[in-house]
């Protein structure tokens, strides 16, 4: 008795996408204009909170100002915990500052 | 600056965020490394661009900025179709697998007729928005309906009946699996009477892989939060580790029948014919190993199981077996209130122990800085000074569940975030009825555990 080699028909299914909607409710942000020199400007570090990230700060802001002349280092702790915002500190280096660096992200 | 382990996980979340930021990637990890490292970190190279790394740090902040520095584009937000391409069993399969879109277990495949067969537990407009989630803190969030909330539950495997829960838990907009790196984990119990109406298991072995409902309930929390709540590995899912508990979500019911206190859904203001779920977060779980009372009272032995948390915010939840809040009840403690105020008043720590926690650096520290009680306070003491970090007693819960096979409890660092309301999405029929031959088997076993206890002798009222 011969046996057919056809292959079997397979059903085709059709089911649902299981994955939320992207809703698009994040804008793009343009990042701000670059300086032309470090040197003179007031340069923020601002620790966000993750252990080690504060003494780090503290030898990237030696390195500056070993390495760039008349820079001034602002080094700050942000309020709050690495995930909240610091409306009041933001907006003092908005005010004051040239340039932000944030860190130490992990 | 983020250190390298996250160079992936940076790039692609500031993209999401919709800027191209620019970073510089010490190497990993900072945390508990000698000053000199750390000093040699900053002398050293960028581990993932190879170059200098504080000259690369200044060049971020002097070198002009590029097209699509300007003009970032988002990384997302095309609308996705209702429907999947057509294709075999077997190969629908795979994709779900290949594209993690479930717990690396096989799931039931969304089909529009399951879907629309699970829709019959609910009166909701399937197209009903419910709500919004991220695991992560800010990125943006996917939208999901009722719909989609149904074929997550499809997918693990609940019927109708399972529905109105599984919305509820949909409509708290809170993820499972959080993105922290820290692996966090979640609890979810349900009170009221939709427990029985849809099986759910309160009394021997709740917490164990034996009861329908109470896995596939805490599965498809699982399964949204990978696909409404956009988890994936290595992308927003962060966790080192993982959590074991991050499969199921610890989901029981609440044995209400068999505590001596009020069910937890009353004690938060709720009426007990409303059904409830009441969700949590935490990372940590610890059995107590043994009776309650047969050497100290259980709520000493509590004390000293406290001692291995980091008590952050003063947060604690007790899972406990019926005949533990019986024993406590004899104790003295006519209420679970009495017992979160016994605990506030009688644990302490030495502060040192309690600032010298990783977690409470990260999320104690700031508070004391920044001058909020107790902490700032806490934070002039000397080290060895004791301090009661407990000292809200509505953040100690207590809970009720299990069989009365052994005196024991959990302890866990969990905390209640949200008890969401069933019944609103009940259909107006009534709960989807599991099958009648099913239905009298369950009844029958719990009637047999109920006369077992009967004929113990041992009676809670």
């Amino acid at each position: 008795m011969a046996h057919s080699t056809a292959q079997p028909v397979r059903a085709l299914r059709t089911v649902l996408d299981p994955r939320g909607q992207p809703t698009a409710e994040v804008r793009p942000s343009p990042l701000a204009p670059r300086l032309d020199t470090l040197q003179g400007k007031t340069v923020y570090l601002v620790d966000i909170g993750f252990g080690g990230g504060y003494d780090f700060l503290e030898e990237a802001a030696a390195w500056l100002q070993r390495n760039v002349p008349a820079i001034k280092i602002e080094l700050r702790h942000k309020r709050g915990n690495m995930f909240l915002g610091d409306p009041e500190l933001f907006a003092e280096i908005k005010a004051r500052g040239d340039a932000v660096i944030f860190g130490v992200g992990g | 600056m983020a250190s390298g382990r996250f160079a992936e996980f940076a790039a692609t979340d500031s993209q999401n965020h919709g800027m191209n930021l620019r970073f510089t990637f010490p190497p990993y990890p900072l945390v508990g490394r000698p000053r000199e490292v750390l000093r040699q970190y900053v002398e050293g190279r960028d581990p993932i661009s190879g170059k200098p790394l504080m000259p690369q740090v200044v060049d971020a902040l002097t070198k002009p900025l590029s097209e699509t520095e300007k003009a970032p584009r988002p990384l997302r937000g095309a609308s996705r179709p209702r429907l999947l391409k057509p294709d075999t069993e077997e190969n629908l399969q795979q994709l779900f697998l290949e594209n993690s879109w479930a717990d690396g277990l096989p799931i039931i495949l969304p089909t529009e007729e399951r879907v629309a067969h699970m829709l019959t537990g609910t009166s909701a407009d399937p197209n009903e928005v419910v709500g919004r989630m991220t695991i992560t803190t800010n990125q943006e969030k996917l939208e999901y309906t009722v719909e989609k909330v149904a074929a997550n539950a499809v997918m693990a495997g609940a019927g109708p009946e399972h529905l109105p829960v599984i919305l509820a838990l949909a409509a708290g907009q809170e993820g499972s699996m959080p993105s922290s790196t820290t692996s966090f984990a979640r609890m979810a119990f349900v009170n009221g009477p939709i427990r029985e109406e849809i099986g759910m298991n309160s009394g021997l072995g709740a917490l164990s892989p034996f009861n329908h409902a109470n896995a596939v309930i805490g599965r498809a929390w699982t399964l949204m939060t990978i696909n409404l709540g956009d988890s994936r590995l290595g992308e927003t899912f962060m966790g080192s580790t993982g959590n074991p508990l991050n499969y199921n979500n610890m989901c029981f019911a609440e044995n209400e029948e068999r505590s001596v206190w009020d069910a937890f859904h009353v004690q938060r203001g709720f009426r007990k014919q409303e059904s409830v779920i009441s969700i949590f977060r935490g990372w940590s779980v610890i059995n107590s190993m043994g009776a309650a009372g047969c050497c100290r009272p259980a709520q000493e032995e509590m004390l000293l199981l406290l001692q291995a948390f980091p008590a952050l915010h003063g947060s604690i939840t007790f899972v406990m077996d019926p005949l533990v809040a019986k024993h406590l009840k004899e104790q003295g403690f006519n209420t679970a209130r009495q017992l979160a105020e016994w605990i506030c008043k009688n644990f302490k720590m030495p502060v040192g122990q309690y600032f010298g926690s990783d977690l409470v650096y990260s999320f104690g520290n700031p508070l004391a800085r920044d001058g909020v009680e107790p902490y700032a306070s806490w934070w002039k003491l000397p080290k060895e000074t004791l301090i009661a970090p407990y000292y809200q007693p509505e953040l100690i819960n207590s809970v009720v569940v299990g069989g009365e096979t052994q005196a024991l409890w959990f302890t866990t660092d969990m905390v209640c975030s949200q008890s969401l309301p069933i019944d609103k999405w009940r259909p107006k029929s009534g709960v989807y009825q599991e099958e009648e031959q099913a239905a009298r088997r369950r009844y029958a076993r719990q009637k047999r555990h109920a006369a077992a206890l009967v004929a113990s002798g041992y009676d809670l009222k």
